[in-house]
């Protein structure tokens, strides 16, 4: 009898395990065609244009992976883009429409940088951390406006986590042309930070440093932490259904709270790490949509932190081969944001489609 | 007789309802005819037959005695048929002759000529004797202003025949006794009025004929000279012997919840819960009995800490629970069956021991301080899916892929399975479920009761209430007044506080006094 339950047990188990199976297959080759579809849509639009598309997504390739110097670039590429999706994620899983990771980027970057820039004395060890626990807290904390409006006054963060980012940029751009200028610096900028603050580089002749290896921590971090906390089960529930989660008395309140400061904090983290690993000074205007990038990957990962690292090297890739593909083929970088677009816009319908499938079995049920 | 409209047989159902079972009517011409009936009698669905938004499955549909199609309300509209809504359709910031004359406006070339129009609304309320500034902006006259403007919008289409969708329900006493002196004017004039209604003692004021609906079928059809308030109340809650009660016996214990004097505000800041006091005692079950709207929801989401409230006291144990938050409420020893399982009873994207544990997982042995212990959570899950048998292939699987019946039980699982409640609070339990899966979850209630809980069942459907209930309460304009304990005589009674809110001894009669 036990015997027999026990046997029930385990073809349940296994019939479940099989089906999760089957599911990421099928979402795998769901994406696979989602991808060569973007692409060929990107070749027509080239073709039409009178361009050779093949030579021109040739070099791309050739310029995100062509040699191991040129893929460590586009893993260094890829960190802001794991950061900016991670942190998209964790305010989309709480169903907080994050807009303003642009902004909370620049901020985190400035904090981190006038750390770095500030405090010259410091061993590399002390240093390193203040610098990123400056960006982390920049970013968290350009989000709280929102917090409170939200919170306070029932505003949707839609609007005022957007119109932040312009806050952001300006107020970065007043920092560095008067408070903090550095006239020897060869475009608007900080003084360069400490030499303690720099990362440490990961193979000579790449710029790939340490915080890539940060970046695939915190993907696996981030996965715990949304799927096996109590703190994320309770950002899930919020953001899957804020009524059932309130009517079962989980702390709404909190969770969004959270979420906010973390998606703001980790983007600020990311920021962190492009002006301690790349750049070395805060530049203005230095990044180039990155927010906007990160709210994509999240869509496009559907919110999962595994799937961020796939979605984040296909745009760091695309990114990097996009310089090299102007220079070579004269296909202008456009082109690649083309691709990306169309890709979420497929990503979205395939979403959409499938909600609607399931609004009308509802239905006729 | 002039027969202004009628139907035959007309049958519609939705999925798992028959909402119109075989209905035939006939209404003479200048005449007003009242439909009454509990909430999901089949009133609104019959008038939106009529009015063209359904299509019937079967039946025909008569308008001085031709047959009818009707595809949409624009043909409705065209054979002369006009319909109210209870919640008017009109743009706020228009005037109030561009929302009557809205798309059949006089024209001037390309342009709206807007003094003819002024003149043309100005002429059509002159010649129904209709009160109304014209020229003012919608937002900013009263309801009954803004109901008058509805009015006549279907009188400027040419409308001989006027439905009005609880017409009442909005207005304040005075703009109440005003519609029917309008009402009055319009049948004079050759208009059928079809006003849908529950408030009884209006029904005997204002109509010439009553016809009674229950569960989708036509009761009846009386003259308001011929009949009274306390007949129509009978005829609409039905006179057979209640089948189906499961509730047997109660054994009292002591007071676990009371409520004193207790206020809410809606969402519109407008009282809907006006000092209630209620106290529910172990082992009883309390039906809370009502039309839906009258404060039901407003009182339980009170009672749960999800609305602020503006007086009062709720003490659970003796402790004074009113100001703490949802979770200190539940832990204090409160189930809720909430009454949209969709909103707020599930998250149906979620799986389905994450529907189980939202009570638990913050706790040991669910949780160790930081994250989740799974084999604690799936455990539990599993047994209480087995308990209160749920039939799902997994707890991993999607809640939304579940039937509704299903989905309650997951609900009832995890707010009953564990037994740590003291007080349970059910709203509308088993709408819209399935019958096995109602007489489960209605078992589930008295089990748990037996077992020493209070509970609380507010429900619409007053079988459910009278199936369940040791003593019963009535949910009537934001009040809840005592109906008593179940005996032989209380479906009357309850059946006459859900529609006047009045115990039926005092009001017996009086119409006919009020009439002259």
């Amino acid at each position: 009898m036990v015997l027999k339950k026990e046997l029930m047990n385990k073809k349940q188990n296994n019939h479940a395990w099989r089906e999760k199976l089957t599911n990421i297959l099928a979402q795998f080759a769901n994406y696979l065609l989602i991808l060569i579809i973007a692409l060929v849509i990107g070749a027509l639009v080239m073709y039409l244009s009178g361009r050779d598309p093949i030579s021109a997504y040739g070099a791309l390739w050739e310029g995100a992976f062509g040699n191991g110097y040129r893929f460590a670039d586009t893993l260094d590429r890829s960190t802001i883009m794991i950061l900016a999706g991670i942190a998209g994620s964790i305010a989309f899983r709480t169903n907080i429409i994050n807009l303003g990771l642009e902004g909370q980027l620049y901020i985190g970057a400035f904090t981190a940088a006038w750390v770095g820039f500030t405090f010259t004395n410091l061993p590399s060890i002390v240093h390193i951390p203040l610098c990123i626990i400056a960006g982390i807290l920049g970013g968290a904390l350009w989000t709280l406006p929102v917090l409170y409006l939200k919170l306070r006054w029932k505003i949707p963060e839609l609007v005022p986590t957007l119109m932040l980012n312009y806050i952001a940029i300006r107020l970065t751009d007043y920092l560095i042309a008067f408070p903090f200028r550095d006239p020897t610096a060869p475009m608007a900028g900080s003084p360069l930070v400490a030499a303690s603050a720099r990362l440490p580089k990961l193979i000579k002749g790449s710029t790939i440093n340490i915080g890539f290896i940060i970046a695939i921590v915190l993907i696996f971090i981030s996965y715990w932490f949304i799927f096996k906390t109590k703190v994320g089960y309770e950002m899930r529930m919020v953001g899957l259904n804020q009524d059932f989660a309130a009517a079962a008395g989980l702390p709404v309140k909190k969770s969004i709270i959270l979420a906010m400061l973390m998606s703001g904090g980790i983007i600020g983290l990311g920021g962190a790490l492009m002006i301690l690993g790349f750049f070395g000074r805060f530049l203005g205007g230095f990044s180039s949509g990155y927010g906007w990038d990160g709210f994509m990957i999240a869509i496009v990962a559907q919110n999962h932190p595994f799937a961020v690292f796939p979605a984040a090297l296909f745009f760091g890739a695309l990114a990097n081969g996009a310089l090299t593909m102007q220079s070579v083929t004269g296909v202008p970088q456009a082109v690649v944001a083309m691709v990306k677009g169309t890709l979420v816009l497929f990503v979205t319908v395939k979403i959409f489609l499938e909600n609607i499938r399931k609004g009308l079995k509802k239905w006729v049920m | 007789m002039v027969e202004a409209l009628s139907v035959k047989n007309i049958t519609k159902t939705f999925p798992g309802v028959v909402a119109n079972d075989n209905v035939s009517l006939s209404i003479e011409k200048g005449t007003i005819r009242a439909i009454v009936g509990e909430n999901g009698a089949g009133k609104t669905t019959l008038m939106n037959i009529i009015y063209g938004l359904y299509h019937p499955d079967s039946g025909q549909i008569f308008i001085d005695r031709q047959e009818v199609t009707f595809l949409s309300p624009r043909d409705a509209i065209a054979k002369g048929i006009g319909m109210v809504h209870q919640h008017f359709k009109l743009v706020p910031s228009y005037t109030l002759a561009q929302n009557i004359a809205l798309g059949v406006e006089p024209r001037k070339g390309i342009l709206i000529n807007e003094t003819a129009l002024n003149n043309n609304v100005q002429e059509i309320a002159q010649k129904y004797g209709f009160n109304i500034n014209e020229k003012e902006v919608t937002a900013n006259v009263s309801v009954g202003e803004q109901q008058r403007a509805e009015i006549l919008k279907a009188l400027y289409r040419g409308v001989e025949i006027l439905v009005l969708d609880e017409p009442t329900a909005v207005l304040t006493d005075i703009e109440t006794k005003e519609l029917f002196v309008m009402l009055r004017n319009l049948v004079k004039q050759g208009i059928t009025i079809l006003f849908i209604s529950h408030k009884l003692r209006e029904v005997v004021e204002i109509s010439d004929d009553i016809s009674v609906m229950r569960a989708g079928k036509l009761v009846g059809t009386v003259k308001r000279s011929a009949t009274n308030e306390r007949q129509l109340a009978e005829m609409m809650v039905g006179r057979e012997t209640i089948g189906g009660r499961i509730r047997k016996q109660s054994q009292k214990g002591q007071l676990v919840m009371d409520i004193k004097d207790l206020s809410v505000c809606d969402n519109r800041d407008l009282k809907a819960v006006n000092n209630v006091s209620l106290d529910l005692y172990c082992g009883e079950i309390v039906g809370g009995a009502g039309v839906d709207g009258n404060g039901q929801e407003e009182f339980v989401e009170a009672l749960l800490g999800l609305r602020d409230i503006s007086t009062g006291k709720i003490r659970i144990d003796g402790q004074e629970v009113q100001d703490l938050s949802t979770r200190k409420i539940r832990e204090s020893g409160v189930a809720y069956i909430p009454s949209d399982r969709y909103r707020s009873g599930v998250a149906i994207d979620a799986s389905i021991w994450e529907n189980m544990v939202p009570g638990e997982y913050y706790v040991k042995p669910y949780s160790n301080g930081l994250s989740l212990v799974m084999p604690e959570i799936i455990q539990m899950s599993d047994n209480l899916i087995k308990k209160f048998n749920v039939s799902t292939p997994g707890i991993e699987i999607k809640t939304g892929n579940l039937s509704g019946g299903n989905i309650q039980r997951v609900i009832a699982a995890r707010e009953l399975g564990l037994e740590k409640a003291k007080v349970v609070i059910a709203s509308q339990p088993t709408r819209g479920i399935d019958i096995a899966g109602t007489e489960a979850i209605r078992q589930m209630l008295v089990d748990y009761a037996n077992r020493g809980a209070a509970v609380l069942v507010i429900s619409a459907d007053l079988d459910e209430i009278l199936a369940l209930s040791d003593r019963i309460v009535v949910f009537y304009e934001g009040l809840v007044i005592d109906a008593g304990y179940y005996d032989k005589d209380i479906r009357q009674r309850v059946g006459w506080l859900m529609t006047s809110g009045k115990d039926h001894g005092v009001e017996e009669g009086t119409h006919e006094q009020k009439a002259k």
